[in-house]
């Protein structure tokens, strides 16, 4: 399969960051065209500077990307003829209607008017708009102005799509809405780049995952396979008295409310469950989850925040 | 991008910019009225109505100067808060496209503004051919110039609040310390040597030479057209080289 997009040994520091703070760190990696790629990592990981460098919004410090075979660095023209982004934390003009902002957007990039409409109509159904069509953006809900700003993107003629935490302050349904478009889009051989923290998300839409952290390419690979890149692809949780020492010469332990969770391979997993049955203790066992292999890998939760990564908004993630 | 859909993208930022925001709050229409008609009531009343027509004048170039400082504060809001120059870089609308649209879409706020003293000037300005002519022809200058300034200054700010610390800044050295309401005589020697810094006081010699509000020869028009010219130039050539379409 051909790549949309190619990050080669790509680095980026702020102009005013600290010296020797990267927000994005010898980067090299592929995203295959027509697919969902997901990009996690925490707050600050270097997800969205990498995002706007290949939208080419920013400029790389040292490498490239190629996107659609163009280096962003002096090709961002046919780049940008064929790319459309919903950048983190952008917000539509207040003044316009629902139906307004999708079909000026799509007018702005030079469709003609009547598909322009056609194509926002699709899009307001498709993510359930209908009804606010005609209600001025400055009357909406937060989620509502994201949904519209993701239907903008989504109506758009391009071949590749930047979507920076899309779904960020959507209700469970509306994710959900969100989520078919963006697969709809993909049906249609457009590649999506989806940034997003919430890992059910990521797992769920991903054809392939990029794990970033302090700007470096921690894991990449297919939701399935990840869990084998691990070094403990299973989770056993037991409930009740065992004693570390012994659980913890079958993989990693950590004590959790009323007893612990182990990380082990597959065999240790049935060994350790076998064992904890005897002792009359009631236990819990399966694959990793994404969470699970996020922890591992980064040693810290998703949700714990690290530093900016720009320096108008904070320092730019250390190098690691 | 074609040119027909180049057309397309510059009308629509008219449209979004410019027309929509009118229909839904009529009011900005009156805001950009009233800095120029201030200025004009205000000089009439110190002159016993005998420097309207430099009131009538400067209150164009005024409105025309007044599209450049709206305009940094629309596109820092839209590219700091909104992240909307953002959207556009990563579409195929091209910065210069951009500027123009947005430039034009400011420019509708000012028409009534300009309508009014277009009115003023046909009603007192003993209208010519070639008084009107040179009339607008500034003007475009002048809107050109401000509108380069505004892209430029607009892509580095960092806030919206910085935009209210330059634009009377900006207003200052462009509109008023320049004798864009009165003649550049009643300035002294020194400062009408300063003012000769500012591009407008070489728009306000034109258009006051050309309403004999001043002396004008052939000599200083052309010399007048040729600072215009160049600067507004050397103000593309600024936004081309030194605006930040792509952040660094």
């Amino acid at each position: 399969m051909s790549s949309a997009i190619v990050a080669d040994h790509l680095g980026k520091t702020y102009p005013k960051s600290r010296p020797g703070k990267y927000a994005l760190d010898d980067l090299s990696l592929e995203i295959p065209t027509g697919r969902i790629y997901g990009l996690i990592g925490r707050n600050g990981a270097g997800k969205t500077t990498f995002v706007r460098i290949a939208a080419t919004q920013l400029a790389p410090t040292q490498g490239t990307v190629y996107v659609l075979g163009y280096d962003v660095r002096n090709e961002e023209r046919q780049i940008r003829t064929r790319i459309a982004c919903v950048p983190q934390e952008s917000r539509p003009l207040y003044f316009l209607n629902s139906e307004e902002v999708i079909y000026l957007y799509l007018k702005l990039r030079g469709l003609d008017p009547r598909d322009a409409h056609r194509r926002t109509m699709d899009a307001m159904e498709e993510l359930s708009l209908l009804d606010i069509r005609k209600t001025l953006v400055s009357r909406l809900s937060g989620g509502l102005r994201r949904r519209l700003l993701c239907a903008m993107v989504l109506a758009s003629d391009a071949d590749v799509m930047f979507l920076d935490e899309p779904t960020t302050g959507l209700d469970p349904l509306a994710r959900r809405e969100v989520w078919q478009a963006i697969r709809r889009a993909s049906r249609e051989n457009r590649t999506i780049v989806l940034t997003t923290h919430y890992l059910d998300e990521a797992e769920a839409l991903s054809a392939r995952l990029a794990l970033i952290e302090s700007g470096r390419l921690r894991l990449e690979g297919a939701p399935a396979d990840l869990r084998n890149r691990v070094q403990y692809p299973f989770r056993v949780t037991i409930q009740g008295s065992y004693p570390r020492d012994e659980l913890a010469t079958y993989g990693k332990v950590s004590e959790i409310e009323g007893g612990w969770l182990l990380f082990t391979r597959e065999q240790e997993a049935d060994e350790v469950a076998k064992r904890a049955l005897e002792r009359g203790l009631r236990i819990s066992m399966g694959p990793v989850s994404l969470e699970d292999i996020f922890l591992d890998v980064v040693g810290r939760s998703i949700d714990e925040e690290t530093e900016a990564e720009e320096p108008e908004n904070g320092a730019p993630g250390a190098k690691a | 991008m074609s040119e027909r859909n180049r057309l397309r993208s510059v009308l629509t930022l008219v449209q979004l910019n410019g027309l929509i925001p009118i229909r839904t709050t009529p009011l900005y229409i009156l805001n950009t009225l009233a800095s120029p008609l201030s200025f004009l009531f205000f000089i009439f009343i110190v002159s016993r109505g005998s420097y309207l027509l430099y009131g009538i004048t400067g209150g164009m170039v005024l409105t025309t100067m007044t599209v450049g400082t709206s305009l940094q504060s629309d596109l820092t809001h839209y590219r700091h808060d909104l992240k909307f120059q953002d959207v556009v870089v990563a579409s195929p609308v091209e910065a210069p496209t951009y500027v123009i649209g947005m430039a034009l879409s400011e420019l509708v706020y000012s028409l009534p503004s300009l309508a009014v003293f277009i009115a003023l000037f046909l009603l007192w300005g003993h209208p010519t051919a070639l008084n009107l002519a040179v009339l607008g022809g500034v003007c475009v200058l002048v809107w050109a110039f401000a509108s380069a300034l505004a892209f430029t200054l607009a892509t580095y700010f960092q806030d919206v609040r910085e935009t209210f610390l330059f634009s009377p800044m900006i207003s200052l050295v462009l509109t008023v310390l320049p004798p864009v309401y009165y003649p550049i005589a009643a300035l002294p020697a020194w400062a009408q040597l300063a003012a000769r810094i500012s591009p407008t006081t070489y728009a306000a010699e034109l258009v006051q030479g050309v309403c004999g509000l001043g002396p004008l020869t052939l000599t200083s028009a052309a010399i007048d057209w040729a600072v215009l010219l160049g600067f507004t130039a050397a103000l593309f050539v600024l936004a081309a080289l030194k605006a930040r379409w792509r952040e660094p």
